[in-house]
């Protein structure tokens, strides 16, 4: 079986991870139920319509960021947004994932300006500087949150997936 | 009457010769892994891999078996010893070519919650990481299929591998798959603190400050105390799976997930562990550099070392008792508190549980 070869040559790749693995620029990739699977960069997210958030950090202080908004970027995937979110497709959520294994959850509705005016974005500066160590290249910014859970940090990738139950 | 008598006899055999046929074909029994309701149902087992009885049986045993390694000397159980929480007491377990493990061995308890493994999480599912020890030529060196050979010299093994699996050839694959149905029932789910969330258990004063200290966020300005545990600890299971830098090292010996990723922001990251356990399973951390509970708990209280990739929350006011918000400025007593509830995740059910002991003994 396919996987048990791959398991036995693990350890070769590992040691070849080891050995030779380069620093990659980091990305975010966004899969599942998109039509145009989408990975950008630092530099792509730059060149994206850009939009501001202000979120209430742990610090108690109101901190503006800058980045583009999750629906673009959903969009940019063929992602079920705008017109296309009613019916069989208000069944569907959003899985963040982030560099340290950090999992939080959204329904599509709750990022789509027709249903909300509360714009959810992915920033890669804060006051337009970086980010700060620990919490880039790539923050979810969600505003008016009583608590700031949901903004996560290091967002490494998007799954967009049907709920089935 | 002859006639009828008979015919009672054929049909009394019809029944059981289509018993017997039936009951063939069931296969192995499908095994329900009893767990609380408060752990939740966010379970891995992948849809090639169900658990069952007779899976279950034959990985027991095969957790115990000394042919699945080069020596002849080593097995699963050698360095994953029950009593000890299915840990070793070492800070680096050693191979069959007496080379010591890279990084200390790492407890098995609720595993059925877990989707990636390794200190850092490099593999997906437990058969993928069943593979690496008993193949790695400095675990216990042995090509699964040199495995599979040996062990099919033995009725014994034949037969388990068929009720097990429902074929006659006995494969590595089987061998990992056993292995890992195994695996996933080692449920931790009985030590005081099971009992306690159940309406069973009167923690003692110690144990429930150190409950709250556990589960609590300091905020020095309001002067509320907490440890801030649970953020990466948190929940019944005490796990969450998240790689952190924990503040070990400014520059770390071992970068951990970021030869996984490739990311200089993953330096120094490794798996936060379930604490499930913990007072069993010394040395701690990935080189198993401290000794006891009191050295880790020293460690996050005040020595914390600085760097560009230590977690958010084991830095800043926000996450300090301390007014200047530079350590995490437990006191002595507090410290005792949380060491108490800490003890209070010991099983002794699961770590004397007969169902998961060396069936060779």
């Amino acid at each position: 079986m396919n996987i048990f070869r791959s398991a036995i040559f693990l350890g070769l790749q590992l040691t070849f991870v080891v050995s030779a693995y380069a620093q990659t620029s980091p990305a975010v990739k966004i899969s599942g139920e998109v039509t145009k699977p989408l990975t950008f960069s630092v530099d792509d997210l730059a060149k994206m319509k850009r939009s501001t958030a202000v979120l209430t950090d742990r610090d108690g202080k109101a901190h503006s960021y800058q980045g583009v908004a999750l629906q673009e970027l959903l969009e940019q995937a063929g992602v079920t947004m705008g017109k296309q979110l009613r019916g069989e497709q208000l069944t569907k959520y959003l899985m963040v994932k982030c560099a340290d294994g950090y999992e939080v959850l959204f329904s599509l509705a709750e990022l789509d300006s027709s249903f909300t005016d509360r714009v959810v974005i992915l920033a890669d500066k804060l006051e337009n500087g970086p980010l700060p160590d620990g919490k880039g290249p790539f923050r979810l910014v969600v505003p008016g949150e009583k608590k700031p859970a949901r903004s996560s940090f290091q967002v490494v990738e998007m799954v967009i997936r049907y709920a089935k139950d | 009457m002859q006639v009828s008598g008979y015919k009672i006899l054929i049909s009394i055999l019809l029944v059981a010769g289509l018993s017997i046929a039936g009951f063939r074909r069931q296969g192995p029994e499908p095994l329900r892994i009893d767990y609380p309701a408060y752990f939740g149902n966010r379970t891995f087992v992948p849809d090639d891999n169900p658990t069952t009885v007779e899976g279950v049986a034959l990985g027991r045993r095969l957790f115990y078996e000394k042919k699945l390694s080069a020596s002849q000397q080593i097995s699963c159980g050698t360095c994953h010893r029950q009593e000890l929480a299915f840990t070793d007491g070492k800070a680096f377990s050693t191979g069959v070519d007496g080379s010591p493990q890279p990084r200390n061995t790492m407890s098995l308890v609720n595993l059925l919650w877990v989707r990636n493994f390794f200190w850092d999480g490099r593999v997906a599912g437990l058969e993928m990481q069943a593979a690496v020890p008993l193949t790695n030529a400095h675990e216990m060196g042995q090509s699964l299929e040199v495995s599979a050979a040996l062990l099919s010299k033995e009725v014994v093994y034949r037969s388990l591998f068929s009720k097990a699996f429902g074929t006659d050839s006995l494969t590595g694959e089987g061998i990992v798959k056993a292995l890992s149905q195994f695996e996933r029932t080692l449920v931790s789910a009985d030590a005081p603190y099971d009992r306690y969330l159940r309406g069973d258990y009167q923690p003692t004063a110690a144990e429930l400050n150190g409950i709250s200290l556990f589960y609590g966020n300091p905020d020095a300005a309001r002067n509320i105390r907490g440890a801030g545990c649970a953020h990466c600890h948190g929940g019944p299971k005490t796990y969450i799976e998240l790689y952190h830098n924990n503040g070990l090292d400014t520059i770390p010996a071992d970068s951990g997930r970021e030869k996984v990723s490739g990311q200089s922001y993953d330096r120094g990251r490794f798996r936060v562990v379930s604490l499930r356990n913990i007072a069993l399973t010394a040395p701690y951390m990935h080189d198993g550099r401290f000794k006891t509970l009191e050295e880790v708990l020293s460690h996050y209280n005040e020595h914390i070392k600085p760097s560009k990739t230590l977690s958010p929350f084991l830095q800043g006011v926000g996450n300090s008792n301390a007014s200047d918000g530079l350590t995490l400025g437990l006191t002595d007593r507090e410290k005792k508190d949380l060491l108490a509830f800490l003890h209070i995740l010991t099983d002794s059910t699961f770590i004397t549980d007969k169902r998961f002991s060396d069936p060779f003994r």
